[in-house]
């Protein structure tokens, strides 16, 4: 065996070394937590609530009906409700009360967003049977939506693949989401 | 460093460190750096991420090619062709394809504006209130004989419109004038076509039908009459789907190469003004084959034995057609041109059959008098050097850059106490208007417009706003409306229509039973479809019989000037009236023909440019007997040795950012020599040309190395 080079003989650099792991292993930690964290919104929307009043993801999301992209609702469609709900004392729709006065939108943060070179389309999955807590988890327990750990390539194969033999030409075609 | 950890060992760990850092933090989705607004009201028929298409007409030339605009969420995002629509059948010129930057021009005039002193450019807005106000006094105190309408060249809503004002206010009709137009010397030919014919009007050419065309300087593949339609119909000419006859022939006599002569199949650089001549002893050699042509030859400049054996493939072929281009006809004998040209039609027995000359049957809306000539333009500004208008609108047209600067409209205009322009940007002579009120640009109006100039079908093509309007702008035929019906109970009924929209329902409404490409009882049904369909159509075509006129001679050509070469002005390809030179994608693309972007150029012949010491991108200076201007030489291969081309389109000394202070414009060059239609005879000067000294680089795209050998050991 060759004699250890002379500067790992010092204890300091193995200790040194052992920090520094420590040091990325806590930071990768973080960084990953932070990344998949759901993104802080402008807008305190508490998805629970509305679900649990019965509301459907389609009322206020119906582009998955007709197109590929599910849409956020208007500030009129907000209004169609929140017109009848007295805002006062309540800090989230006095807030949203606000922006209506202004007829300001809000600036919203995706959560599940896709990268540019994968043309997603909603219309289709719904059109399949699928439904929205499929992919996008049981929001009628979170308060913001939260992000569904890993939508990649894999995950989405992995339902692709299981479909009928005929439908799977088409549905593990590249061009079919890379256009 | 310690003696423990080296400077190479510390760098390596230091690298690896960083390297894992930013690949863990950094995987991070996309959605950390987006945000998304939803609408607070969102418009009908928008779907967030899905486009919606409407189908509308381009505006940036009078040929009306029917458009499909994509638009998403509110904004229009790309032009193509409409597939229905019988002129443009899905295709589009680069114009139209630029359209987008009429739109979202940052030069645009965003709201009406007044400047009292004129050419001051001190403008200051106005709110709309105050300017129907004003145009509301000045249809009510000027004498109606001294209001004067100008308008653009396309027979449009807004031509039919004034027709209709003038005519309840007692006031001269308006004039459509454009400088495409006075290239294509439309007056002429609708002159000619009256006298062989007996049908005033523009005729259509099957050019697709057809086996040999003999095209007398016709730049179909550039701007003649509808290039887009002509450009397909060139296309399925060549590609003959019957295997029985062969790929169509053209041949293509002018001076200077053209993309349609450079597409064609032979060129035939003739003396420019002989055109006329040469379609009379083609005609002649059509009846006897053993006439005698040498005067015609030697008229042309171009051996007797090319003429007879062209005129050979012209005898033989089953379907022949023989097409006017502008420049032939704005020659001084350009009348006698255009029916020497169609009388060769008529010989040929091409009349209303395919592959002939047809005449479509404009839809019957509104009164089409046709496009004014040049001697009417002429008129308006005698009237107005003599005081006798008052007041002059303009609309869709910038006369101070598209007349010559020989008829002095500048001057003419100061006699004119009140100027109101309807431009969408500053151009020339906007900024010598007491009034701006800006229209909507193409893709935020309503509208319509007849089209029987090319295509396939007579159509009235719908025009329809595809986004909101962008600023503070107002239709022009809304600001008329609005002040016609401020003119007292005894004026205002006569022109019943409650705003633009009113007028183009009741227009269209005429239309409902007629058949043709849809039908329909209910006229709001009808309407709905000819919006989305882009307009309506019918194959109705007028019976063409013609004869040859009597007596028939094509005198030889007069010149103003004793100058050297033979000018030839040409409309540039992509800028065309000019009105294009403020949008970048136009400067920027090339030339076909010589590459050169964003500048003038003039084209002359290696061997002249040999002679006169001439080299490229030296500047000359080109002197007719009215004016001179200076441009950057192209030594153009293509061009007759006698002859000198100018783009025109250029040399604005306003219009925007983009077109402002760039090339020249060649209409300084021209005299005021008419023809006997009176259209101007813009090919019909001599210049010269005068070395400066000065140099300067023309962009350019092509390789002058791989092209001319420039620069070659």
């Amino acid at each position: 065996m060759p004699p250890l080079p002379k500067f790992l003989k010092n204890p300091l650099v193995w200790l040194g070394a052992l920090l520094l792991l420590g040091a990325l292993a806590g930071g990768a930690y973080v960084g990953i937590q932070a990344v998949q964290a759901a993104p802080p919104q402008p807008f305190p929307y508490v998805h629970s609530v509305h679900l649990q009043s019965g509301i459907q993801c389609i009322y206020c999301h119906p582009g998955v009906l007709r197109g590929k992209s599910a849409g956020l609702p208007t500030l009129q469609k907000c209004q169609g409700c929140h017109n009848n709900i007295d805002p006062a004392g309540k800090p989230a729709l006095e807030a949203w009360a606000d922006y209506a006065s202004k007829n300001k939108t809000i600036e919203w943060v995706p959560v599940a967003i896709q990268p540019d070179f994968v043309y997603f389309n909603h219309n289709p999955h719904i059109a399949a049977g699928l439904n929205c807590e499929q992919c996008h988890g049981d929001v009628s327990k979170m308060t913001v939506a939260q992000s569904q750990g890993d939508q990649n390539m894999g995950w989405c194969l992995s339902c692709h693949t299981r479909q009928a033999p005929e439908k799977q030409v088409k549905l593990t075609d590249c061009a079919t989401c890379h256009k | 460093m310690s003696d423990t950890l080296s400077r190479r060992d510390f760098l390596k760990l230091a690298t690896l460190g960083s390297a894992a850092a930013a690949a863990l933090t950094g995987c991070g989705t996309a959605a950390r750096y987006v945000k998304r607004q939803p609408y607070s009201d969102m418009p009908e028929y928008t779907l967030p991420g899905q486009s919606t298409f409407y189908a509308t007409t381009c505006q940036d030339c009078a040929a009306g090619c029917g458009l499909i605009v994509r638009t998403v969420e509110g904004r229009a995002l790309k032009v193509e062709g409409n597939p229905n629509h019988p002129v443009s059948r899905g295709r589009t010129c680069a114009r139209a394809q630029a359209a987008l930057q009429g739109l979202y021009n940052p030069d645009r005039v965003i709201g009406p504006q007044m400047q009292a002193q004129r050419g001051s450019g001190a403008f200051g807005p106005i709110n709309w209130e105050t300017a129907i106000t004003v145009v509301k006094d000045a249809l009510q105190k000027t004498p109606p004989a001294e209001i004067a309408f100008l308008t653009g060249l396309a027979p449009d809503h807004v031509f039919d419109l004034v027709s209709e004002l003038t005519a309840a206010l007692g006031a001269p009709p308006p004039l459509r004038y454009g400088a495409l137009g006075m290239f294509e010397a439309r007056h002429t030919l609708a002159q000619a076509a009256a006298a062989v014919f007996g049908t005033p009007g523009l005729p259509v050419f099957d050019l697709a039908g057809a086996q040999v065309v003999f095209s007398f300087g016709a730049n179909f593949a550039e701007t003649w009459l509808s290039p887009v339609a002509y450009q397909r119909a060139f296309g399925e000419m060549r590609q003959t789907q019957d295997p029985l006859h062969s790929r169509g022939y053209l041949v293509q006599f002018e001076a200077r190469m053209s993309l349609t002569a450079a597409s064609a199949d032979e060129w035939v650089p003739v003396t420019p003004g002989s055109e006329g001549i040469l379609a009379q002893a083609f005609a002649r050699l059509l009846v006897d084959p053993a006439a005698d042509i040498a005067a015609a030859a030697q008229a042309a400049g171009v051996s007797e034995e090319r003429l007879l054996r062209l005129a050979g493939i012209f005898a033989r072929a089953e379907r022949k057609l023989a097409l006017p281009g502008g420049a032939a006809l704005a020659q001084s004998n350009g009348l006698e041109t255009a029916q020497a040209i169609l009388a060769l039609n008529v010989l040929a027995g091409n009349l209303g059959q395919p592959g002939g000359v047809q005449f479509w049957l404009a839809p019957a809306v509104g009164q089409d008098g046709g496009a004014a000539s040049f001697g009417e333009i002429k008129d308006l500004v005698d009237r107005m050097n003599k005081g006798q208008v008052k007041t002059l609108f303009i609309h869709g047209v910038n006369p101070l850059f598209e007349l010559p600067q020989a008829l002095g409209f500048a001057q003419a205009l100061e006699n004119v106490s009140q100027v109101i322009s309807f431009a969408s940007f500053f151009n020339e002579t906007a900024a010598q208007s007491n009034y701006l009120l800006p229209d909507h640009t193409p893709f935020e109006a309503w509208g319509y417009q007849r089209t029987s100039s090319g295509g396939e079908q007579g159509t009235l093509s719908s025009i329809q706003p595809v986004v909101t309007p962008l600023y503070d702008t107002k239709s022009s035929v809304d600001v008329l409306l609005a002040a016609f019906q401020l003119l007292g109970d005894e004026t205002a009924p006569r022109l019943p229509y409650r705003d633009e929209v009113a007028y183009l329902q009741q227009a269209v409404a005429k239309l409902v039973q007629q058949g043709a490409s849809f039908t329909s009882n209910d006229p709001a049904l009808f309407w709905t479809q000819w919006l989305q369909q882009g307009g309506w159509w019918s194959s109705a075509a007028a019976a063409v019989n013609g004869a040859v006129p009597p007596g028939l001679t094509v005198p030889p050509p007069e010149y103003h000037g004793a100058g050297e070469f033979y000018l030839l002005p040409f409309p540039h390809p992509h800028l065309g009236d000019g009105a294009g030179a403020n949008r970048p994608w136009l400067q920027e693309t090339p030339d076909p023909m010589t590459t050169v972007m964003w500048d003038s150029w003039v084209e002359i012949n290696p061997q002249t440019a040999d002679r006169l010491g001439l080299k490229d991108d030296d500047v000359v200076q080109v002197v007719s007997p009215v004016g001179s201007v200076n441009a950057v030489v192209y030594r153009y291969p293509a061009i007759r040795p006698d002859t000198v081309a100018i783009p025109f389109g250029q040399g604005h000394t306003e219009l925007g950012r983009y077109a402002q202070g760039r090339g020249a414009n060649p209409l300084d060059l021209l005299s005021l020599r008419r023809n006997a239609a009176g259209d101007l005879a813009f090919a019909a000067v001599k210049v010269d040309l005068r070395p400066t000294g000065l140099t300067r680089k023309l962009a350019r795209f092509e390789d002058r190395v791989g092209v001319y050998g420039d620069g070659k050991k």
